[in-house]
């Protein structure tokens, strides 16, 4: 019995001991002038979506819950929140070049549509953020048809053998 | 009678040789443009030295087949071969291809500074500059 309260006794010890670890979560940004949703590509229904299931880590606009605030959680939270970021950023969308733009969509689609994003983790801890199958379609046609859309708006950019 | 009811049916065979014959010229001005995009032959001759054996449809290097195809590239439409043009020049810049683990046993497949060149300026969509 003594012991148990022990080994109990260390571990909270353990815990509130790396709360003291720095930890920074990448910044929250609400307005961004260059976002994907604001620049017109993308319809309501999409919007809401990529809202929902992708801008935690996908864009500026990040919503922390509280265990991100609570170490160890926090670690990983800033882990996947950063390379999220890194890796596509809504937020600068209109800051990437056409090419760049086309890639991305053509990742998106692909992301979505194995079931590569969201994250297992991620929709683990926001049952709202699960995609139904219909939504991922949703999800593939609007990326596809953006894509569609911005090398014919793009055209006169384009020089083809 | 008979005669009579000849006249209606007429009537709608002609109709639907008007409609045959509208339809048919819309049909012609859809889609002209499916042999435009093909790759330039100097780009396409690097290509096929330094890339598609690995990069090809009966790839036995399953990661290599599945991130890209050049087989599977030729028949895609515009935009997804400008998308993946663009991830071509994202992983070239980076040095990312051909893989370095690769070049270890094959220090011959490594891009000349000129091969590198072709395909940069290629997969870069050769976007005009700015006016």
């Amino acid at each position: 019995m003594k012991r148990l309260t022990y080994i109990l006794g260390f571990l909270a010890l353990v815990l509130l001991g790396i709360q003291l670890v720095p930890n920074e979560l990448p910044e929250v940004q609400i307005y961004n002038t260059g976002d994907l949703i604001q620049s017109g590509l993308v319809s309501e229904d999409v919007a809401g979506l990529l809202k929902t299931s992708c801008y935690d880590c996908h864009s500026n606009e990040t919503v922390y819950p509280w265990y991100s605030k609570v170490a160890p959680t926090s670690w990983l939270v800033a882990k996947d929140v950063r390379e999220g970021r890194e890796e596509l950023n809504f937020s600068y969308w209109a800051e990437m070049d056409l090419m760049k733009q086309l890639g991305k969509l053509d990742d998106i689609a692909e992301a979505v549509e194995n079931g590569k994003m969201p994250m297992e983790i991620y929709v683990w801890m926001h049952k709202s953020a699960k995609l139904t199958d219909a939504q991922r379609e949703l999800i593939v046609a609007w990326a596809e048809g953006a894509m569609d859309t911005l090398v014919e708006e793009g055209e006169e950019d384009f020089e083809f053998e | 009678m008979k005669k009579l009811l000849l006249l209606p049916v007429l009537a709608l065979v002609a109709f639907f040789f008007l409609h045959a014959k509208v339809k048919d010229n819309i049909s012609i001005d859809v889609k002209p443009d499916v042999l435009e995009d093909q790759i330039p032959s100097h780009v396409k001759a690097v290509i096929d030295q330094k890339c598609y054996g690995c990069h090809n449809a009966d790839s036995k290097n399953e990661k290599g087949k599945e991130k890209l195809d050049w087989d599977d590239f030729e028949a895609s439409r515009k935009a997804k071969q400008l998308a993946t043009m663009a991830k071509i020049n994202e992983a070239l810049i980076k040095g990312d291809m051909p893989p370095a683990k690769f070049l270890e046993n094959k220090p011959e497949g490594k891009l000349s500074k000129e091969e590198l060149e072709t395909l940069l300026d290629w997969s870069a969509g050769k976007k005009k500059s700015p006016k």
